[in-house]
């Protein structure tokens, strides 16, 4: 297993195209930089390149899933949700015959928050999570690391319905082993604690996971939850976490206003109101950032352990 | 081994029909393109392999609405062909109903949710791919607008189709130069401009035509019809879905709002329901559209041939062909033999008319020269006899007449056939040659034989045929003909062009006051006016109204 979620992807496309010959992949001139290339070198018939048209793809792809096919389509997220939303919406989610809601089409982007660094503010994709936990039918993923994208990409072939992942550029840490079990719908109690509780995903939780340990030094005892099920959101986990630690603070690369940490706190509102404080691109855009200066563009906007750290100490300050 | 042309014109009618009772009862809805795609969704219905009692069955062929806001016009269409009750249409637009504003996966028989223009034709090509890699059969027929393909999308989907060499794919664009605001050529052209005030004058102007040549730019193989031409649109699928290698496109030049004098061509009428005052009107105007059958027996019958390339550039709607054999009439014109020679030189439909005894032993050799309508005469056989060709010829896709002599009255064993007819002859002058005047009482025989075929679920078409002239074709469509043959006064006359043009001129004119004589009796002078003032596009709403005035129903 590599620590670069673009190759994990790739890896499981590679080994579902093998055993089940109705999976087929799209790309938007971007086969290559999301390692869906070595898919079209195995199965040449059933990689479709449409060229820098992600409109077309999506559309493409909603044809491919009404006819049976398994299409991931993949490009980076600034040009999935931030410009194809309306073939989105009304190819893939709206369409519904039957039981089957939505056409079985798995939107896969990799370049998602501030993380993209050098290529700018322009190629940060700070809105998706809130794009697409609007449109009806669709699932949202923001996995930690690269076992977790490996894990979902099998998930989505074998689960009907439309998908959005979501996936960093950079290599990222690995968290999970490869047995964890990651289902849609369930967050994962990454650390136990009965303080307070810090809802991550993506990239943010190895941050959320290195606070809780700064502050466990300090006697904080900090819950922290993998919120990579954006949608379907898991209410119960973050309700006994409300019961349970008192108060929530969330993080997450994205805009704060509608990511994941609006979708907790409008579920903390409705099942056991705490307290919630959420951490995020404050209603902004990014900026270029070479890749060494990454992880200061994101301290700049307050994404950091250090800072995830700083935030619960005056959540709880706040509290008293 | 016809061309189904009769049905196909008779289902055009009926979803034009169904669409008007539709759109009026929603109170909304686009009936402007639904008209314009008419005949062209009526080719496609007739070439489409599908199941409406399976709807989903694996290698049917997959019909894509593109423009998705012409909903009725596909709805129509799947009631027709028996996929949805017709009394379903009435729904349309209703809270539960599956007839949705635009066309959606719970209605059976839709492919496609449409709505959101430029998307229909990239669905198209991932469904084409599907196919192609299942090995299905199945093919994939996209309808694409002209509006929207002001959407980039269109074309990134035409790069697609071709790079991935989809001969499985057919489009047909439903070139109507409408959309929403306006005229296509002003919103956003496709052709090179037109001087001069007619918006849509890029229509007929073959010099200005670009749109194929931007798809064709695109590694398309291209066909260009009139998109109201049944003949055109059938000839063009069946080439179309020969051709390998590719996808290919059929422009579809067409009127929209066809069929409805004041929707035509009129861009208020892209997304408005009729009212329901105007209703009945429309119905009988959608069932007042009239064709006219130049005889090429009046021309030179030494050169049939020409005498038929003449009617082609003339714009005949048939070629009528009177078929003497010198027993049933005492002259001899030409039998299926030359028909055969003939049918290569256009594809304008044969009207033939076969004046011959025993018509039930050779008509199947007039089916087989690739005659598109056969009438035959109800003094040459007997119910037995007609009921065997009637089955033959609609097994075979070939329209079925019967033609009745002045002297002879409506054989009474026609009743249980009146329903699945094509074509009533109500012959004005003693059949035998031509260049004979019109026997005033055909007036009022065809007024009496329209009766009664309306009384018994008629379906077809009144042909006048015997001395018809500028003088009396319109007294003969206010009579209830529709398709008007023409002797020395089409095929007699010098300028063919012209002298159809000033028929079809009479005939409109005719069609107009009837329309008027309709409202009057309806709503009387208020209604009149109402409907005169629904003709805004090209100052028609002033002569109609003058035509009213003259009539006293102002």
């Amino acid at each position: 297993m590599t620590p670069d979620m673009r190759a994990e992807y790739g890896r499981a496309l590679v080994e579902l195209g093998r055993a089940n010959p109705d999976i087929v992949v799209l790309g938007a001139d971007t086969t290559d930089s999301l390692k869906t290339a070595g898919f079209g070198r195995k199965f040449p018939d059933r990689l479709f390149n449409v060229g820098i048209a992600e409109g077309n793809m999506v559309s493409v792809a909603a044809g491919l899933a009404y006819s049976g096919k398994i299409p991931f389509a993949s490009t980076y997220a600034i040009f999935l949700p931030g410009r194809a939303v309306d073939q989105i919406r009304n190819n893939v989610a709206y369409p519904s015959r039957g039981a089957g809601r939505g056409l079985n089409v798995k939107l896969v982007a990799s370049h998602g928050g501030l993380s993209v660094g050098p290529d700018g503010g322009s190629h940060q994709q700070l809105e998706d999570i809130a794009i697409m936990r609007a449109i009806p039918n669709f699932r949202v993923l923001v996995p930690a690391d690269s076992v977790s994208v490996y894990h979902l990409t099998r998930t989505m072939a074998e689960t009907y319905g439309p998908f959005y992942m979501r996936m960093a550029r950079s290599k990222t840490d690995i968290i999970y082993d490869e047995s964890e079990d990651l289902a849609p719908g369930r967050a994962v109690l990454a650390r136990e604690g009965s303080d307070c509780t810090i809802a991550a995903c993506g990239i943010t939780l190895s941050m959320a996971l290195n606070a809780a340990d700064a502050l466990h030094q300090e006697g904080i005892s900090c819950r922290v939850l993998d919120m990579f099920s954006v949608k379907p959101l898991d209410g119960d986990s973050i309700e006994k976490a409300a019961r349970q630690t008192g108060a929530i603070l969330t993080c997450e690369e994205h805009n704060v206003h509608g990511g994941m940490g609006s979708a907790v706190a409008e579920s903390v509102c409705e099942s056991y109101p705490v307290p919630v404080r959420r951490l995020g691109v404050g209603d902004t855009f990014g900026e270029s950032a070479r890749d060494s200066e990454i992880p200061d563009l994101l301290e700049a906007h307050g994404i950091s352990s250090v800072n995830i750290a700083r935030r619960v100490r005056e959540l709880r300050r706040d509290m008293q | 081994m016809g061309s189904g042309y009769c049905s196909i014109r008779r289902n055009a009618l009926r979803a034009r029909a169904l669409v008007v009772r539709a759109t009026a009862a929603a109170g909304s809805g686009h009936p402007g393109g639904s008209f314009s795609m008419a005949e062209a969704m009526g080719c496609l219905f007739k070439h489409m392999r599908y199941d409406p009692t399976d709807p989903l069955w694996e290698e049917r062929d997959r019909l894509i609405l593109s423009k998705g806001h012409a909903a009725p016009g596909l709805f129509s269409y799947l009631a027709i062909s028996g996929f949805i009750k017709e009394s379903e249409m009435e729904t349309l637009r209703s809270l539960g109903s599956r007839l949705q504003g635009h066309p959606d996966l719970k209605c059976p028989g839709v492919e496609f949710c449409g709505g959101s223009l430029g998307t229909g034709l990239s669905y198209s090509v991932g469904v084409a791919l599907a196919l192609r890699l299942d090995k299905n059969p199945g093919r994939v027929f996209a309808v694409v607008g002209d509006g929207e393909s002001n959407e980039g999308q269109i074309w990134e989907a035409t790069m697609s189709a071709s790079k991935f060499g989809l001969d499985n794919l057919v489009v047909v664009l439903d070139r109507n130069y409408v959309q929403q605001d306006s005229y296509t050529e002003g919103v956003m052209p496709l052709d090179a401009a037109v001087p001069g005030p007619d918006p849509v004058a890029a229509r007929g102007d073959r010099s200005a035509w670009r749109t194929a040549d931007k798809w064709r730019a695109f590694g398309w193989h291209t066909i260009e019809v009139d998109g109201h031409r049944i003949e055109q649109l059938d000839g063009a699928l069946h080439r179309a879905l020969a051709h390998r290698g590719g996808p290919v496109i059929i422009v579809s030049r067409s009127v929209k709002g066809r069929g409805v004098e004041h929707m035509e061509d009129n861009p208020q009428w892209h997304g408005k329901a009729p009212s329901h005052q105007t209703v009945p009107i429309i119905l009988r105007e959608l069932e007042s559209q009239a064709a006219v059958a130049p005889s090429i027996i009046a021309g030179d019958m030494a050169r049939l041939d020409r005498e038929v390339s003449r009617c082609q550039e003339a714009g005949a709607d048939f070629v009528h062909l009177d078929v003497m054999d010198g027993a049933f009439v005492p002259n001899t014109t030409f039998d299926h033999a030359k028909i055969r020679e003939l049918r290569p030189i256009t594809d304008i439909p044969f009207d033939t008319h076969l004046m011959i005894s025993e018509p039930v032993r050779s008509v199947r050799r007039y089916a087989e020269v690739g005659s598109d309508i056969i009438t035959v005469h109800a003094e040459a056989c007997d119910a037995s006899e007609f009921g065997e060709i009637l089955d033959y010829l609609h097994s075979n896709e070939v329209g079925a007449g019967i033609a009745v002599n002045p002297a002879t009255p409506v054989p009474e064993w026609l009743d249980a056939f009146v329903p699945k007819l094509d074509q009533f002859i109500v012959m004005s002058v003693v059949p035998g040659r031509s260049g004979q005047a019109y026997i005033e009482e055909s007036h009022q025989k065809t007024q009496e034989v329209a009766a009664y075929l309306r009384d018994r679920g008629f379906g077809g078409v009144i042909e006048a045929d015997g001395g018809v002239n500028a003088s009396n074709v319109a007294g003969c469509f206010a009579d209830g003909a529709r398709t008007f043959v023409g002797g020395s006064s089409m095929v007699g006359q010098a300028d063919m062009g012209r002298a159809i043009r000033e028929m079809r001129s009479l005939i409109l004119g005719a069609r107009r006051l009837g329309l008027l004589r309709e409202a009057h009796r309806l709503g009387g002078p208020e209604l009149v006016e109402k409907w005169a003032a629904l003709h805004t596009v090209g100052g028609k709403a002033d002569s109609i109204r003058e035509m009213a005035a003259e009539a006293s129903l102002l």
